[in-house]
C-alpha cells in the first residue's frame, strides 16, 4: 500500500508529507526550547542576583563551537544541493563533512564540561549553570540525534536513493531543515546563555 | 501475526490498541476513585472486601492513610486525564476514524503512529511501575506542584518521566494527525466538506503539538530539581520539616505552576474538542438534518483552539500574581466561553425541527448537551478572579471539571463507542443494554457530581482526606458524601452491561449492514463494513458535497453520501 504524496508534493497544498511533518516537528521543538528561553527569563528577572555569565562559561570556545556548526549548516545546504544536482559522491562526502563538524561540536562541548565540573561548578550551584548545564545538554542530545540520522542518510540509508529517489532526497531535505534548526537553537543559546 | 496485530502499522490495528489500553486505563483510575470515596463517605473505617489487599504501608487493617489517599487522588486525575480520556479520544477514535472519514488509506506515516502507541503504552507502564516503588505512587496531586513536588518520594520522580514519554507520544500522534487530514483528503473532499469530527481532531492536534512541549521542559526542569539538585522551582529561604533547605534557591514556584497551565488549559480543550466532533456526528445522523451553522462552528472551534492559549492563568488566582495579571486572564477567560457557547447552541439547535431517532448513541449524544452545559456554566464565576478567590480551593472546582470530563466527555466517548462499534466488528451492540447502561450512568454521574456543587458552596475543602469531618460547617453536609459514595459504587455496577455488552456484541450482535445508521460520511458509504486491513477503500472516493447532506428535498433517500454523484 502506497501513501500518497510522501514524497510528491499535493498541488492545492504545495507540500510533501514529509515536509510538513518536519515543519511541524520543528514547530513544537519551537515551544519546547521556548518553554526553557521564558524559563530562563523569568528566572533571571526575578533573580536578586545573577553571575556574570561569561566569566563563569568558556565564550571563546563557545564562539568556536558556533563558528564550527554554522560551517556544519553550509555544509548540509550544499549537501542538498548536490543530491538535487545528482551528483552522489559529493553528496556522500559533504554528509560525512556535516556529522564530522557535528561530532567536533559535541567533542568542544564536553571539553566545555570537563573543564567546568572541574572548576567545581555543578547544576546545583546556582541557576544560572543549572539552565546552562540543562539547556545546552539537551541541545547536545539533539545534536547527536542529528549526526546519528545523517550519518544514517550518507552509510546504510543511501539505499533508498537507488528505487525511490524523490523520498530519499525528501528526507535529506528534512533532516537538513532539522539540522539548520538546531544551529538556529544553538545561536540563541550562545547568545542568552554566554554573552548576555 | 506480529506485524499483524502487536506491531502494527495499520491505523485502525493502532487506533484499537489504543482502545483497549485507554479503556483499561479508564477502568483503573475509576477504581482508584471508588476506594477513595470510601474513605470519604466513612473516614477511619477499614475498605470493605479490598482493603486487605491495598497493603500494610499503605492502609492498615484496611483504613486508608492519609499519605495513600494522596497517592490515590494524584493518580486518579493523572491516570484519567493523560492516560485515558486523551488516548481514548485523540489516539483511538482519532487514529481509527480520520482516514476513514477523508478517504485516506492510512494515515500519513504508519511508523510514527505505531511509535506513538508504544511511547504511550511505556509512559502509562512508567506511572503504573510507580506504585510499588518505596514510597508510593506520586502523591503530589495530578498537577505536581513545588516545592513540594520537589521533596516528594520517588514516585514524582516516575510521575516526570512517564509524563516526558506521554508527551513524546502526543508528539508523535498530532503531527500525524495534521500531515494526514491536510495532505490525504480524498479528491473533492475540499475544508468545508469535512465531517466536524475531523476539524475537531484537527485542532485538537494542534493543541496537542505546541501546548504540550512546554510541559516537557518543565518535567525536564523538575527531574534536575530532584535528581541534579538544582533550585529552578524552589525560592530561597525555604524551610522543609523545620529545617532550612540546603539548596542554592532563587528558584520560582509559579514558574511551575505558568508551565503546567499553559499545557493544563489547552488540555482541557483537548479533552473536549473530540467529544463535541463525536456528538455533531451523531446528533447530524440521528435528527437527519444537517448540523444547525456547520460553518460557525467550524469558525468557533478554531477561534476556541487559539484563544486555549491565552486563558492558562486563570487556574491561578490565588498565587496573588497581580490584578494586572488576573484582570487580563479573566477578560480572554470570558471571551473563550463565547465560542463554546456557539457550539453548544448550534448542537442544540440542530435538533429544532428534527425527527430523532432515539438510539443508544443519541441517548449519550443528548445528555452530554446539558451535562456540558453545566460543565461549562459552573465554570463562568471560576472564570472572574473575585469569585473564583471563595470557590477556588473548594469541591466546586471539582464538581466544575468533573461535570465538563465524566458526563461530558466520557458520554460523548461512550456514545462514539455505540455509534462505531459496527463499522468495527460488522455486528449492532445491544439496545436494551445500552439503555441500561446510559440510565444507570447518567442517574448516578449527577448523584456524584451534583453534591460535589453544594459541597463547593458551603466551603468544603477539596483537598481532605477525610471529607471534611473535622470542620464544624462540613459535618452537616457529611450525608452528602455518603450518599455520593453510594453513587459511584452503583455506577461502577452500571458499567457492567457496558462491558459485557461490548465483548458479547462480537459474537452475539445483530449483523450490521454496510452502512447501518444511514449515513453520508465517508466511513459508512465508501468502505466496506467492517473495513478492509489495508487501504481502507477498494478505491479511492471521490467527494461531490458536504458532510451533513441529510432529507435533501427531491432526494431518492433521506440521505445522500458524500461521494454520490446524484441526488
Amino acid at each position: 500500500m502506497e501513501i500518497p504524496y510522501t514524497a510528491s508534493v499535493r498541488p492545492d497544498t504545495g507540500v510533501t508529507n514529509q515536509k510538513l511533518g518536519m515543519w511541524l516537528f520543528l514547530a513544537s521543538e519551537v515551544m519546547l526550547f521556548g518553554s526553557l528561553f521564558s524559563s530562563y527569563a523569568l528566572l533571571r528577572s526575578g533573580a536578586m542576583s545573577w553571575p556574570d555569565q561569561s566569566s563563569i562559561v568558556n565564550v571563546p570556545l563557545a564562539t568556536v563551537n558556533t563558528a564550527v556548526l554554522i560551517a556544519s549548516s553550509v555544509a548540509i545546504l550544499r549537501a542538498v544541493a548536490a543530491l538535487r544536482g545528482g551528483n552522489v559522491a559529493r553528496f556522500r562526502a559533504l554528509m560525512a563533512a556535516t556529522a564530522t563538524l557535528g561530532i567536533i561540536f559535541l567533542a568542544i562541548k564536553s571539553v566545555e564540561y570537563r573543564g567546568e565540573l572541574a572548576e567545581g561548578l555543578r547544576p546545583s550551584t546556582n541557576n544560572f549553570v543549572g539552565l546552562y548545564f540543562v539547556m545546552t545538554f539537551l541541545h547536545a542530545m539533539h545534536v547527536t540525534g542529528g549526526v546519528l540520522v545523517i550519518l544514517f542518510l550518507c552509510g546504510p540509508g543511501m539505499v533508498m536513493n537507488r528505487h525511490d529517489a524523490p523520498r530519499f532526497l525528501g528526507r535529506v531535505e528534512a533532516s537538513a531543515l532539522y539540522w539548520n534548526f538546531i544551529d538556529v537553537i544553538w545561536i540563541l543559546m550562545f547568545i542568552v546563555l554566554y554573552l548576555l | 501475526m506480529f506485524r499483524k496485530y502487536i506491531f502494527s502499522l495499520d491505523h485502525k490495528v493502532i487506533g484499537l490498541q489504543y482502545a483497549l489500553t485507554s479503556l483499561c486505563f479508564l477502568l483503573i483510575g475509576f477504581s482508584l476513585a471508588v476506594v477513595f470515596r470510601w474513605q470519604l463517605a466513612y473516614p477511619g473505617q477499614p475498605v470493605p472486601i479490598i482493603g486487605r489487599w491495598l497493603g500494610e504501608l499503605n492502609a492498615p487493617g484496611g483504613v486508608v492513610l492519609p499519605e495513600f489517599y494522596n497517592q490515590l487522588v494524584a493518580m486518579h486525575g493523572t491516570i484519567m486525564v493523560f492516560l485515558a480520556v486523551v488516548p481514548l479520544s485523540v489516539g483511538a477514535f482519532g487514529n481509527y476514524l480520520i482516514p476513514l472519514q477523508i478517504g485516506a488509506p492510512d494515515m500519513a506515516f504508519p511508523r510514527l503512529n505505531m511509535a506513538s502507541y508504544w511511547t504511550y503504552l511505556a509512559g502509562g507502564v512508567v506511572m503504573l511501575v510507580s506504585f510499588f516503588v518505596p514510597g508510593g505512587a506520586p502523591n503530589s496531586g495530578w498537577t505536581s506542584y513545588p516545592p513540594l513536588a520537589d521533596f516528594a518520594t520517588l514516585g514524582q520522580t516516575f510521575w516526570l518521566v512517564g509524563m516526558f514519554l506521554l508527551i513524546v507520544s502526543a508528539l508523535f500522534g498530532s503531527v500525524n494527525t495534521i500531515t494526514t487530514i491536510v495532505q490525504l483528503r480524498a479528491p473533492g473532499l475540499t475544508w468545508f466538506r469535512l465531517p466536524f469530527f475531523v476539524w475537531a481532531q484537527l485542532v485538537t492536534a494542534f493543541l496537542l503539538l505546541l501546548a504540550f512541549p512546554p510541559l516537557q521542559g518543565a518535567a525536564i526542569l523538575q527531574f534536575a530539581d530532584r535528581v541534579l539538585g538544582t533550585s529552578f522551582f524552589l525560592p530561597s529561604g525555604l524551610f522543609s520539616g523545620g529545617q532550612a533547605v540546603n539548596r542554592a534557591g532563587g528558584g520560582n514556584p509559579l514558574l511551575w505552576q505558568h508551565l503546567f497551565w499553559f499545557l493544563a488549559h489547552p488540555e482541557v480543550y483537548v479533552l473536549i474538542l473530540p467529544a463535541m466532533g463525536i456528538v455533531g456526528e451523531i446528533i447530524a445522523n440521528n435528527t437527519r438534518k444537517p448540523l444547525w451553522g456547520y460553518r460557525v462552528m467550524v469558525y468557533a472551534i478554531i477561534f476556541l483552539g487559539f484563544m486555549s492559549f491565552a486563558v492558562w492563568a486563570h487556574h491561578m488566582f490565588l498565587t496573588g500574581m497581580g490584578t494586572v495579571i488576573s484582570a487580563f486572564f479573566q477578560t480572554t477567560t470570558m471571551i473563550i466561553s463565547v465560542p463554546s457557547v456557539i457550539i453548544l447552541t448550534a448542537l442544540l439547535l440542530s435538533l429544532y425541527g428534527g425527527s430523532i431517532r432515539f438510539n443508544t448513541p443519541m441517548l449519550f449524544a443528548l445528555a452530554f448537551l446539558p451535562m456540558f452545559g453545566i460543565g461549562g456554566l459552573s465554570g463562568l464565576p471560576l472564570g472572574l478572579a473575585a469569585s473564583d478567590i471563595p470557590l477556588h480551593d473548594t469541591m466546586y472546582v471539582v464538581g466544575h471539571f468533573h461535570y465538563v470530563v465524566a458526563p461530558g466527555t466520557i458520554f460523548a466517548l461512550f456514545a462514539g463507542i455505540y455509534y462505531w462499534y459496527p463499522k468495527i466488528t460488522g455486528r449492532m451492540m445491544n439496545e436494551a443494554l445500552g439503555w441500561i447502561h446510559f440510565g444507570g450512568s447518567f442517574l448516578c454521574m449527577n448523584g456524584i457530581l451534583f453534591p460535589m456543587l453544594i459541597l463547593g458552596l458551603a466551603g468544603v475543602n477539596r483537598r481532605l482526606y477525610d471529607g471534611g469531618m473535622q470542620y464544624a460547617h462540613a459535618q452537616p453536609l457529611h450525608n452528602l458524601q455518603v450518599g455520593m459514595s453510594y453513587a459511584a459504587w452503583a455506577l461502577a455496577l452500571f458499567q457492567l452491561p457496558f462491558i459485557w455488552n461490548v465483548f458479547a456484541s462480537l459474537k452475539f450482535g445483530r449483523v450490521a449492514n454496510v452502512n447501518p445508521w444511514q449515513a453520508t460520511t465517508l466511513e459508512w458509504t465508501a468502505a466496506p463494513t467492517p473495513p478492509i486491513a489495508h487501504g481502507n477503500f477498494e478505491t479511492i472516493p471521490a467527494v461531490y458535497r458536504p458532510a451533513y447532506e441529510y432529507s435533501v428535498p427531491g432526494a431518492a433517500d433521506d440521505f445522500v453520501p458524500q461521494n454520490s454523484t446524484s441526488v
